[in-house]
């Protein structure tokens, strides 16, 4: 176990930077996932700390020691990749000791290190089985024994569960939690799925263009999104976003562009006719109240947790999310409020303007 | 789709020949040509061995059973040229695969115009093999070739001279040209082989702690063992068969200590017109072919069946 700590990060390939000086400290059995969208250089990162890819500037840290020069197996991690990367020659229990028999480590150690992961992950009755006489799961599993195996610093998972099928993936997800809440090693884990990364993250890192943008807890990213990015990217149906500008008086407000004129809680020190976004996560829109506004709508999805509607705010897109079956009934129209206690406010760069 | 809906009954006699003979005239010109220029040659070839067939003999030809093959037995010369043709045959395969394969590893690493350097590297491969024998035979002479001369520079040879006169030395001339000629080969298919194996096996080995000769042998040659079965047994069958080289530099000499089976069938058929007896050797190096390339391919058999 170990932390890890990266400082002033870039990469390059060729001329183009893909990564541009990312600060990041990872502490002692925490579990970061680097989230984004492809491209973002996660993944590149993830590969820069296992020392699959070099380090064009910065250092890299694992437990104290710079590590940027040294060869991926001197670094003592592990790393489970979205293609599994088993050895098809080899069976489970040749796949989970690989490690270890490079390492010569005493038989009865390695039988002993190789049924305890296989008991973790519910492997014993398949260790004489090849990759290739394996479920997609299975093969995740056998995947994470041989990274489990030798008890490294730290574990790097790269998509791992990408290939798996919808109800596989989330039953995988509860598992490498639990794994994690029981074997407490520092994880850096790369999804482009923001809903991994919520339930499993300690910390989530959200990256976009090579540049960190937030760093925080799951529920910090969640209520308190840094930029319009963070804000949209996390959250799924993801928030709404309504352009509009400052009005100071005689309350603090936003006007949208139709001329509607949206409370703020308090006043954030904006210039008044400074063009900001507004945004509100669509499970609080509120529905059917009295004195909000007129909205169409456009089209229901029902998802049986709750009722996703597709409404139309003066020409501008809003999406609902409620529970009530109610509004399954509503006619063409329905009318809706945003509370101020559940506005988001960005500024004209797209930067969070505290509202709380 | 019309034809199809009506019953069988209602067609007349001859479009219903003519349909069940659809099929067998497609594929009568690739079946005759086949069977005239494959088939009848070699059950003629075959019945060569046992009947006694002399060129230059008028009265031969009559059917003189296992004759041959009795004086096979008796054959000093064959058996020799039976020794020469494993010889040959296992340098050069060991050779040119050894050769071929690290060829590949090289071609297989990243570098700045590679596929320039690909591309030459598989030129050899497209001189034909009697101006490779000539090369090499010119290569191997010390009045206008330079090999004796450093190969004495070196210490190996005791003085410049042609190793092709050599009984002890000559064989290795034909097998370096073979070598030199066939090395492409090995690297073409390994190379294919290679570039079929996933980089992250690389990758996930090496964070397991392996180093380059580990991930080679744990990684690349379990990859590679079925293309390496396949490419030895195709290269092996064809170099025992191969007798371009050694007639064109050696003719079999000195003292046939380079006679293979291929070059003495050769000479038995062509110099001295005993089709006969040529066809006798030609039949025991094609049942000794056979059994090796079912062996080959049983050995594949496991290790694909292993893995």
């Amino acid at each position: 176990m170990a932390s890890i700590d990266i400082a002033g990060i870039t990469k390059n390939f060729g001329n183009i930077e893909v990564l541009h000086g990312i600060d990041l400290d990872i502490e002692d059995g925490e579990f970061i996932v680097l989230v984004g969208p492809s491209g973002c250089g996660k993944s590149t990162l993830l590969r820069m700390i296992a020392g699959l890819e070099e380090v064009s500037s910065g250092d890299i840290t694992i437990a104290g020691r710079r590590v940027n020069d040294l060869a991926p197996r001197d670094r003592d991690i592990a790393m489970v990749f979205q293609s599994y990367a088993l050895y098809p020659h080899m069976n489970v229990a040749g796949n989970m000791s690989y490690s270890l028999r490079l390492r010569r480590t005493a038989k009865d150690r390695i039988a002993q290190a190789v049924s305890g992961a296989a008991g973790k992950l519910g492997l014993e009755p398949l260790l004489d089985r090849r990759p290739k006489a394996l479920s997609g799961g299975q093969r995740q599993r056998v995947a994470m024994g041989r990274a489990i195996v030798r008890q490294p610093k730290a574990f790097l998972f790269d998509e791992p569960l990408s290939n798996l099928d919808a109800r596989l993936r989330e039953q995988m997800r509860a598992e490498i939690k639990r794994l994690h809440a029981e074997l407490g090693a520092t994880s850096i884990y790369v999804t482009h799925d923001q809903i991994e990364a919520m339930t499993l993250a300690d910390r989530i890192v959200a990256m976009q263009g090579g540049v960190v943008q937030q760093v925080g807890t799951p529920l910090d990213l969640y209520d308190r999104p840094a930029n319009l990015f963070v804000a949209g990217f996390i959250g799924s149906p993801g928030m709404n976003f309504l352009p509009g500008r400052y009005d100071a008086a005689p309350g603090p407000a936003v006007i949208l562009a139709d001329g509607a004129r949206i409370a703020l809680p308090l006043d954030p020190g904006l210039a008044p006719g400074a063009e900001v976004t507004l945004g509100i996560r669509p499970e609080h829109v509120a529905l059917g109240e009295s004195g909000g506004m007129e909205a169409g709508v456009d089209l229901i999805e029902p998802t049986g947790l709750g009722i996703i509607l597709h409404l139309s705010l003066q020409g501008v897109g809003l999406k609902a999310f409620t529970a009530d079956r109610g509004v399954l009934n509503s006619g063409p129209s329905i009318r809706v409020s945003l509370p101020s206690a559940h506005l988001h406010l960005f500024d004209s760069a797209g930067n969070r303007v505290a509202l709380r | 789709m019309t034809l199809a809906a009506r019953p069988i009954e209602a067609r007349p006699l001859m479009r219903r020949l003519a349909i069940a003979w659809e099929p067998y005239l497609y594929s009568a010109p690739t079946v005759i040509l086949i069977v005239t220029v494959m088939l009848v040659p070699l059950v003629v070839g075959i019945s060569y061995a046992f009947r006694d067939i002399q060129l230059l003999n008028p009265f031969s030809g009559g059917y003189v059973g296992l004759a041959h093959f009795r004086e096979l037995w008796q054959d000093q010369a064959f058996f020799e040229a039976l020794r020469n043709t494993v010889w040959w045959t296992g340098a050069s395969v060991a050779l040119q695969f050894f050769f071929g394969l690290i060829l590949a590893l090289l071609l297989n690493v990243p570098f700045a115009g590679r596929g320039l350097v690909q591309a030459l590297v598989f030129l050899p491969w497209a001189v034909p093999s009697f101006l490779a024998g000539l090369n090499w035979a010119w290569l191997f002479n010390p009045v206008v070739g330079p090999l004796p001369h450093w190969l004495f520079a070196l210490g190996i040879l005791s003085s410049p001279e042609n190793i092709l006169s050599d009984p002890n030395l000559a064989m290795w001339g034909p097998i370096a040209a073979n070598v030199w000629w066939g090395i492409p080969f090995f690297a073409i298919t390994m190379l294919a082989a290679m570039q079929a194996i996933p980089a992250d096996l690389y990758e996930a080995a090496a964070i397991d702690g392996a180093g380059p000769l580990q991930r080679f042998g744990s990684i690349t040659l379990p990859f590679l063992a079925p293309t390496i079965a396949i490419t030895v047994l195709l290269r092996t069958v064809w170099i025992a068969n191969f007798a371009d080289l050694i007639v064109v530099m050696t003719g079999g000499g000195p003292a046939d200590r380079t006679q293979i089976l291929a070059s003495y069938i050769f000479t038995q058929a062509f110099k001295r017109l005993d089709f006969g007896y040529a066809s006798a050797v030609s039949l025991v190096l094609l049942v000794l072919l056979l059994i090796y390339s079912l062996l080959i391919v049983a050995l594949r058999q496991t290790v694909l069946n292993r893995s």
